[in-house]
């Protein structure tokens, strides 16, 4: 049998799922963290359970991705039983998504969840009589502690039924429902006619397209009515009377009236304060860049040397045993390609991922998000975009994932187009401080920053204007600031370096693999001759860095790798000059990161936008180097 | 110069306002006509017609007359609008007689904001006919006479640190509406303004015990009732 775990954003619905099942689940302090859902299965008193985790929504009626998502896998999958996860101190307004749940005619169950928090402000939920009032069943639970979890499995596995609530709407409505219910078809297994009447009123897509033409007429007609007559729209009616009936049950349950907890008054919050909020901002930053450095050149120390020992020596024996020159060489290749990722990638989106938890679980992430809003908008994005930018940081695959969250397709675009640019992930940082960085200094690789954040701004400004659209508001919950949790916080890492290991690595290995049997066969090296000449007169770069630069293109985390290789010695300096070495970071930081990338861009976006976004990022970035070889041999 | 005479808007909003009248029946205006209610010659009038017609503003038929196009009534009713407004607050607050309540309202349409029309109606408690019998258009706000009280402002008006109330949502987007309706952004609903982000950012508020930003552009689709 299957469960599903429905609810708003924020209420302890991924901490319920992974105790209901025992998977980590990702759980994070800002809203929206699940835009596709997890699921998982569950053993309980003999039975395997199918626990289904919709993502967290504000009503099912909207048309936003999650909207969307847990709409459609509510009406696709019908699961036998849905917990509808309620966080019991703001009750009015989970309610009211409860009553949705309950019109749509599922078999509901309803947790009471943060039940702990409550009594914490010394109040009391009357459980019994709540039951009484929505005529279903009603457990009070503490999802982080476990408490209740046991009788919620039970209950819904025991009481499989549709409650008999329903919300009564404004007399004028009803009349709207009655008539429609009359022209609805009803649907074996479907929802209830007075479902499908109510959405045909609201004006709900995924409804109307599936209507008759005469329910649909009809609904029509009765909506331009209702605003001629009323004023206003018939949603805003349809939401009121509901809001009004879970305030009227809040009251009847509550033992006392809510007196919401006077919270730390969000008007003195520093980091909302651009005078404060923007330096502690690129403190954050420049924090979170240190911690980067230096942990993940622990970490890909550690991880290099235990590599040579074990999957370093396996390989060399594979190549010894092949006998074939020719096999060996492949061997050997793949071979370094994977030390290369494991050496590059992994210590520093390991350590880029920890702190990205931290930064979600306090809760810090969703105030730059508001902080940065009126500047997003001038790039023709919101707020919200921060968030994939920053992901974009650790690896651009699973940002370019995240732009989901973003309202249009547009807005989705110039987000994804910016990211693969002018945001440099983990293996380009890796070029920027172990070319420039280390042989340069600090300050040149600064530069490359400073130059990408300001094509960032630039590209965003261009692109506004080239796409005239207005972007969508945004309209997102500020939780409060909390200290993070190790335990979320480990579980979260661990779930996205899975994601990335399952995802990107794949995409990465594959790649590798071929683009070493060209290079044991000679084939890449005679295709690339004709462009070194072009980059050693463009660009100013040698011929062997020109070789690493267009070999960059295909495989990011080994163009440098490479360019040791070619030049024969692990001391860059004596092959390139700091000038030389800048202009090859810089155009490697612009550069479309990885195949991988590429082949995510291409699965969300089509091949049109893809193919135009990789040769304007190609070209922008020769562009940018030649412009940068120009100026340094000038000056 | 006549030419730069043609681009005053004052007399485009004359002509669509006569136009409007006379075709507030059905029918065609003709030009005579008009020409009789502005007291000058056809030939005139026949030439502001086809710089109207050639705007977009009304559908110019030779010999038959002229309609107005949607882009020329809705500057037609706005003006008729504050015009037979202006004649009932002149005929029954101040007490004007006679043909100078016409003539006087006809100068002061134009200088009229559409706050203090909208102001004007709220004070003369929404009249729907003018002193002639003629009704006053509707205005364009899309709500209805009793939601429209002095106090309610957008959003986006509030300050800081104010507590107010949900008046009415307008939104020609349905699903802009519907997200802001199921935070919990329904009339009636008790809000308290915690902080507007400079920069252009977002507006904090507090709503039963959340705290949402709220871009400002979508700052003008709540409207409120300043509470105290």
């Amino acid at each position: 049998m299957e469960i599903a775990l429905a609810g708003n954003p924020n209420v302890g619905k991924s901490m319920l799922f992974s105790q209901l099942t025992g998977v980590g689940v990702i759980a994070s302090n800002y809203p929206g963290t699940t835009v596709e859902y997890s699921e998982a299965k569950a053993k309980f008193m003999g039975l395997t359970l199918t626990v289904v985790d919709l993502p967290g929504t504000y009503s099912l009626a909207g048309n936003s991705d999650e909207e969307r998502v847990a709409t459609r896998l509510l009406t696709e999958r019908r699961s036998d039983s849905v917990i509808a996860v309620l966080d019991a101190t703001r009750l009015e307004r989970n309610l009211v998504f409860l009553f949705e749940l309950i019109e749509a005619g599922y078999n509901v169950v309803a947790a009471l969840n943060m039940y702990d928090v409550l009594r914490r402000s010394k109040l009391e939920v009357d459980v019994p009589k709540l039951e009484r009032i929505l005529m279903m069943p009603v457990i009070p639970t503490v999802a982080t502690k476990g408490e209740g979890v046991d009788s919620l499995l039970y209950t819904s596995v025991q009481i499989r039924r549709r409650s008999g609530f329903a919300v009564r709407y404004d007399s004028h409505i009803e009349g709207m429902i009655k008539e429609l219910e009359r022209v609805v078809q009803p649907e074996e297994g479907g929802p209830p006619v007075r479902s499908v009447a109510i959405r045909l009123l609201m004006g709900d897509r995924s409804v109307i397209d599936g209507a008759s033409d005469g329910a649909k007429q009809l609904s029509e007609r009765f909506r331009d009515e209702f605003r001629r007559t009323h004023g206003e729209d018939i949603v805003v009616h349809i939401q009121r009377d509901r809001f009004g009936e879970a305030g009227r049950i809040a009251g009847e349950v509550l033992s006392r009236a809510a007196a919401y907890r006077t919270r730390k008054s969000i008007a003195k919050d520093i980091t909302l304060r651009p005078a404060t909020g923007i330096p502690i901002l690129v403190g954050v930053l420049a924090l979170m860049f240190v911690i980067l450095v230096f942990f993940g050149g622990l970490l890909e120390g550690a991880l290099v040397h235990i590599y040579e020992h074990t999957g370093g020596v396996f390989f060399h024996d594979l190549g010894t045993q092949a006998g074939n020159h020719l096999a060996s060489g492949i061997l050997e290749g793949i071979s370094l390609s994977i030390e290369a990722m494991l050496a590059l990638v992994i210590p520093y989106i390991l350590v880029f991922y920890v702190m990205l938890s931290v930064l979600e679980d306090t809760g810090y992430l969703v105030r730059v998000v508001s902080l940065l809003d009126g500047v997003m908008h001038r790039l023709g994005l919101h707020g919200r975009a921060v968030i994939p930018m920053v992901v974009g940081f650790g690896c651009n695959v699973p940002a370019l994932l995240s732009t989901r969250t973003m309202g249009s397709r547009r807005e989705r675009l110039i987000l994804a187009t910016l990211i693969t640019i002018a945001v440099p992930c983990s293996a380009q940082t890796a070029i920027i401080i172990g070319s420039v960085g280390k042989f340069a200094g600090a300050w040149w690789a600064l530069l490359i920053y400073v130059i990408l954040m300001g094509m960032l701004v630039l590209l965003g400004l261009a692109l506004h204007r080239a796409i005239k659209f207005e972007p969508t508001g945004m309209c997102i919950e500020i939780p409060d600031m909390r200290w993070p949790s190790a335990k979320q916080s480990a579980i979260k890492t661990y779930i996205r370096l899975k994601e990335f290991l399952t995802i990107a690595f794949p995409l990465l290995l594959a790649g590798s693999i071929i683009i070493e049997t060209l290079l044991a066969y000679g084939v890449l090296q005679s295709l690339l001759r004709p462009a070194a000449p072009f980059m050693i007169s463009v660009l100013g770069l040698p011929s062997i860095a020109a070789v690493a630069l267009v070999f960059g293109v295909l495989r990011k985390e080994m163009a440098l790798q490479m360019l040791m290789v070619l030049s024969g010695t692990g001391n860059l300096a004596l092959v390139l000059s700091n000038h030389q070495m800048f202009v090859f970071a810089l155009v490697m930081a612009i550069f479309m990161p990885c195949i991988a990338a590429f082949a995510v861009m291409l699965k969300e976006f089509g091949l049109k936008n893809t193919v135009g976004v990789a040769a304007a990022s190609m070209a922008l970035a020769i562009a940018m180097g030649a412009f940068a070889n120009l100026l340094l041999k000038l000056s | 110069m006549p030419n730069s005479r043609m681009m005053d808007p004052e007399i485009i909003e004359q002509y669509l306002k006569i136009i409007y009248k006379l075709t507030e029946e059905g029918g065609q205006a003709k030009t005579s006509d008009i020409a009789a209610e502005l007291n000058i010659a056809p030939a005139s009038v026949t030439e502001m017609l086809h710089k109207l017609s050639a705007k977009g503003y009304v559908k110019h038929e030779p010999y038959r007359g002229v309609v107005l196009k949607p882009k020329g009534r809705k500057i037609a009713s706005k003006v008729t609008r504050k015009h037979r407004l202006l004649e009932r607050f002149l005929a029954d607050f101040i007490g004007v007689k006679g043909p100078t309540t016409h003539q006087q309202a006809c100068k002061m349409e134009h200088a009229l904001t559409d706050e203090a029309e909208q102001s004007l109606c709220r004070m003369m408690q929404h009249p729907d006919k003018c002193p002639d019998g003629r009704e006053i258009p509707k205005c364009e706000r899309g709500i209805t006479c009793d939601k429209c009280t002095s106090c309610d402002v957008p959003l986006s008006e509030m300050r800081e640190g104010e507590t107010a109330v949900v008046s009415h949502l307008i939104s020609r987007d349905n699903d802009e509406l519907c997200s802001m309706l199921s935070m919990g952004f329904v009339p009636g609903s008790e809000i308290r303004i915690e902080k507007r982000v400079p920069m252009g950012g977002p507006i904090i508020i507090s709503l039963k015990g959340t705290k949402v930003a709220l871009s400002r552009t979508r700052g003008d689709v709540l409207h409120v009732i300043r509470a105290g």
